[in-house]
């Protein structure tokens, strides 16, 4: 029996007819058509479907999708702030080459927004850190960690292009 | 020569869809109708299927389609169906009756949940008949192991034994003033893509078969489908859009792609297949298992006198790439250090193993291993510095390589002195003698060459065809894979530059096999090198064409025409111009020109070179190996986009990090049962184990066969980096690792056993 969940993704509130043991993950990818938000692993070990719940970074596949009710969700397809825009760290993962196959890049983006937000100047070691949960097994990471340090550079002289 | 696009890093056409979420991948794709399906998989490594009974899964509501060996086409086929190579193996049907590995797929369920197909699948009863199991090399090789394959050589051989002599090398030995003799090996890592394996099949009412598919080779999957399904060609159409990795491993078909076929076939709905993370790594491919004894005789000035090595390769459960493995891994050892006499022997052994397939660096992972730290052994032996050693050694031009080309340029020396100058290696070393306390530095360097195209194995070609459009602008048609390499974006800027148009005039259209020119796959370091030149051939044809309509426009001859960013101008004259919009656009009640270039170029081979300076930290204490900086200096000829190029070799590094330190796929080698098939327990490096890497890309040896002189570049990167960092340990601590992964506890027991020996 489908339960039903309301809840606000990416500014719109939504209601979601979920099965009861469902992931969050999968109601995110089959119920909202919200398929940014990738299944890497499924038992939270990679990384790739980390969303913002409550603005903190969680990995979607680890929650039930009946205790996202009435929680405030941003995914990979809320960051993008307007259609002709891309947020300062989509914007730095293109010019410095921190996707290859792309799989792994939304939750590595979202990861990448926290951890901005709550520390907009990390040093090396707090990035490094702060994306140790997600998996890339294409870019060596070394572009990712580049482009996030660029990201704070480029908020530290346009605070307001951040959210 | 300058260019105008070439060698910029330009804006990649597949990122800005990747960023925002927007990519789709396969199991992205809302379909109506969909049904889902799950694999029984065997819990048993060897053994035939006494029984098996579908009939409570069946019975189970939501379920609609069972399908066992029982009714399943049986056709013998190839898993790796490269078109008609030798390095094809059919040893394989959709579902046997016997199964030859742990987690081999017995049955496959359609039904219209998830969970419900997985439930139904624990309803399948399977009674085995247990057959005696081998798993290592060793016992599958003995005289009377019992036969995984009912097929030639037998022996549980998967392929005749490679051998290849050069030169005479008892007499290399008779003239050797020492000789080094020693074996080698290596673990199994999987290449663990991010993207679980994933299709979907949909058939219409004509018959005609779509499939949408995570594939490194949407060709060869059409080719293999329709031979084993029974159909023509156009009757089978394949889709590829983004995909999320390969590494080698997606040019293989898993079972899943026949039965989701037949499942869709069945239930008239369209089906999807997708692998949990455990299945990808149970059904998926790992590099081979490899064991390489290695005898070289060398003179006291360090030159090579003969080289002999016996090399096997563990296959698993079925063939797939271990001819071509076994082959490509063999022969690469003729090669990278100059010798005269060589004697080379490689086999490829079936065992009930998880099936090894084609992996980034394809053999020559395993036997350069070994080869390049020998070359480090000789250096102690000699007490010379292991750079000098093998910049003395170092393949140079004109040398036969391992596909019987002479080599193009001198880019193995180039990279090895670039190296030496970029880290200051002398004074690097220097400051690695006489240490104390608990941490030990060390610096080492491993080389490595590879080739981009797989020939003379295949016989391969590229294929592109370009159109212009009344507005000057073009579109690719590629049959090229996006693996996200950013292979398309370097394709669009060879046509832009060969075009002399704007980059952003130049669209790819890919992933469509009803639509682009046949393409033989993404592997083999080839895309850019071969494709790419048949993309710049095509460009050329585009360029002829249009250069004679704008002549008569302008009233001059083709010959005296340049176009530069779009403009055609006669040379050397100030005179009037003509953008190439105009001489393509309709004018005068004419319609627009119509400009095709078609082109298919077919390779032999080229060799990309890196050498890799490595500096690690070892721990005494806890025998913890840290890589605390990577140097990797790579020929790849001219370099398209920097950033990609880059991104390659950092990738390459990484996933070479994790085989030498952290990563084997392991098995119960009583019942063959997987024990790590998951991200926790197969440990691959992330970014806290990951250290600064110091990229440097030279261009000394440009190969004509490539566009503008470009080489491949995907698989170099993981090959130089083991052998560099066992070599850097040995300088830290003086303890000599021949195989990998290198595990904390075997530094430590090294250690303790060193300073047992060391007591009096």
């Amino acid at each position: 029996m489908r339960q039903l969940i309301a809840l606000t993704i990416n500014g719109e509130p939504r209601e979601l007819a979920v099965e009861p043991h469902s992931t969050l993950l999968d109601a995110l990818r089959y119920d909202a058509g919200l398929t940014g938000t990738k299944k890497g692993c499924d038992v939270g070990e990679c990384g790739s479907c980390t969303v913002l719940m409550d603005g903190k970074p969680t990995n979607a596949c680890l929650v039930l999708a009946p205790e996202a009710h009435g929680c405030t969700l941003v995914t990979i397809e809320g960051i993008q702030p307007d259609p002709d825009t891309v947020h300062p760290v989509q914007d730095q993962f293109m010019r410095c080459g921190a996707a290859q196959c792309g799989f792994c890049t939304p939750g590595f983006v979202v990861m990448a927004k926290a951890l901005l937000e709550e520390n907009p100047q990390p040093t090396r070691e707090e990035i490094r850190f702060a994306i140790a949960g997600n998996i890339c097994r294409c870019t060596g990471y070394t572009k990712i960690i580049e482009a996030i340090e660029q990201t704070a550079e480029a908020l530290r002289h346009a605070p307001e292009a951040t959210r | 020569m300058t260019h105008a696009v070439i060698g910029h890093s330009v804006k990649r056409t597949d990122l800005l869809d990747k960023v925002t979420g927007n990519a789709k991948y396969v199991a992205d794709m809302p379909l109506a109708g969909l049904l889902h399906a799950k694999m029984k998989r065997s819990n048993i490594a060897h053994a035939r299927i006494r029984r098996i009974d579908a009939s409570a899964a069946l019975a189970l509501p939501g379920v609609k389609a069972v399908l066992t060996h029982e009714n399943v086409p049986r056709v013998l086929h190839a898993g790796s169906p490269h078109p008609r190579s030798a390095s094809v193996t059919c040893d394989q049907y959709i579902l046997d009756d016997k199964v030859r590995y742990w987690g081999e797929g017995v049955a496959v369920v359609a039904a219209i949940s998830e969970e419900i197909a997985a439930r139904a699948v624990e309803l399948i009863e399977v009674e085995y008949e247990p057959l005696p199991a081998v798993f290592t090399v060793d016992d599958a090789a003995a005289p009377g192991a019992p036969l995984i394959h009912d097929r030639e050589p037998g022996g549980n051989l998967v392929l005749p034994p490679v051998r290849i002599e050069r030169g005479d090398v008892d007499k290399g030995f008779a003239t050797a003033d020492f000789i080094l003799e020693g074996v080698y090996e290596g673990g199994r890592p999987t290449p663990a893509y991010m993207e679980p394996n994933v299709l979907t099949c949909k058939w219409d009412g004509n018959g005609n078969l779509t499939v949408w598919i995570s594939t490194q080779t949407a060709f060869m999957v059409r080719g293999i489908m329709a031979e084993v399904l029974g159909l023509p060609l156009h009757k089978v159409r394949v889709l590829v859009d983004h995909m999320g990795g390969g590494f080698g491993a997606k040019q293989d078909l898993f079972q899943s792609e026949f039965l989701c076929a037949l499942l869709a076939r069945e239930t008239r709905r369209p089906v999807r297949m997708e692998y949990t993370r455990e299945e990808t790594f149970l059904g998926g491919r790992t590099r081979h298992p490899a064991r390489v004894w290695l005898r070289q005789g060398f003179r006291n000035d360090g030159t090579i006198t003969a080289r002999e090595a016996k090399v096997v390769f563990n296959s698993g459960a079925y063939g797939s790439h271990g001819p071509g493995v076994t082959n490509v891994g063999t022969a690469a050892m003729v090669s990278l250090y100059r010798c005269e006499n060589v004697r080379l022997e490689g086999r490829c052994v079936y065992t009930n193993s998880p099936i090894a397939g084609a992996f980034r660096g394809y053999g020559v992972v395993q036997t350069y291993y070994a080869l390049d730290i020998q070359m480090d052994e000789a250096a102690a032996h000699l007490g010379l510095d292991p750079a000098e050693l093998k910049l003395r050694n170092a393949v140079r031009e004109g040398d036969i390589a391992p596909s019987n080309h002479p080599l193009i340029g001198h880019g193995l020396e180039a990279c090895i002195r670039k190296g030496i100058e970029a880290t200051g290696w002398a004074q690097r070393r220097a400051e690695t003698r006489q240490q104390q306390g608990v941490i030990r530095r060390g610096w080492g360097v491993g080389c490595e060459m590879h080739g981009s195209s797989a020939y003379p194995g295949i016989k391969e070609q590229g294929n592109a065809i370009i159109k212009m459009n009344e507005d000057g602008t073009v579109v690719l048609l590629t049959g090229a894979a996006g693996l996200g390499t950013g292979a398309h974006t370097a394709l669009a800027q060879i046509v832009a530059e060969e075009l002399c148009i704007p980059f952003d005039c130049v669209s790819v259209v890919h992933g469509d096999t009803d639509v682009v020119p046949w393409d033989i796959g993404a592997f083999a370091s080839h895309t850019t090198y071969m494709v790419g030149r048949a993309a710049q051939m095509a460009a050329g044809e585009i360029k002829t064409q249009l250069l004679a309509r704008a002549a008569a426009q302008m009233e001059t001859t083709p010959e005296q025409l340049d176009i530069a960013n779009g403009v055609i101008a006669v040379r050397d004259s100030p005179g009037p111009t003509l953008t190439v919009r105009e001489a393509v656009m309709p004018r005068k009640g004419l319609p627009a020109a119509q400009f095709v270039g078609t082109a298919t170029y077919h390779p032999t081979k080229s060799y990309s070179f890196a050498a890799h300076f490595v500096e690690v930290e070892v721990d005494t204490e806890t025998g913890f190996i840290t890589v605390a900086q990577v140097v990797p200096v790579h020929d790849i000829g001219k370099v398209i986009h920097p950033v990609a190029a880059a991104g390659q070799i950092e990738g390459g590094i990484q996933q070479g990090i994790g085989h030498t330190l952290y990563e084997d796929y392991q098995i119960d080698m009583q019942t063959g049962r997987s024990l790590n098939a998951n991200f926790v327990d197969y440990k691959m490096p992330l970014a806290m184990d990951m250290p600064p890497i110091h990229t440097i890309l030279l261009e000394a040896a440009p190969d004509p066969g490539g566009p503008f002189g470009a080489k491949g570049v995907g698989e170099d990167p993981i090959v130089a980096i083991g052998p560099a960092i066992a070599n850097a340990v040995y300088d830290a601590i003086g303890v000599r690792f021949r195989h990998y992964p290198i595990r904390p506890e075997q530094v430590l027991q090294a250690l303790a056993a060193r300073a047992g020996e060391a007591r009096p």
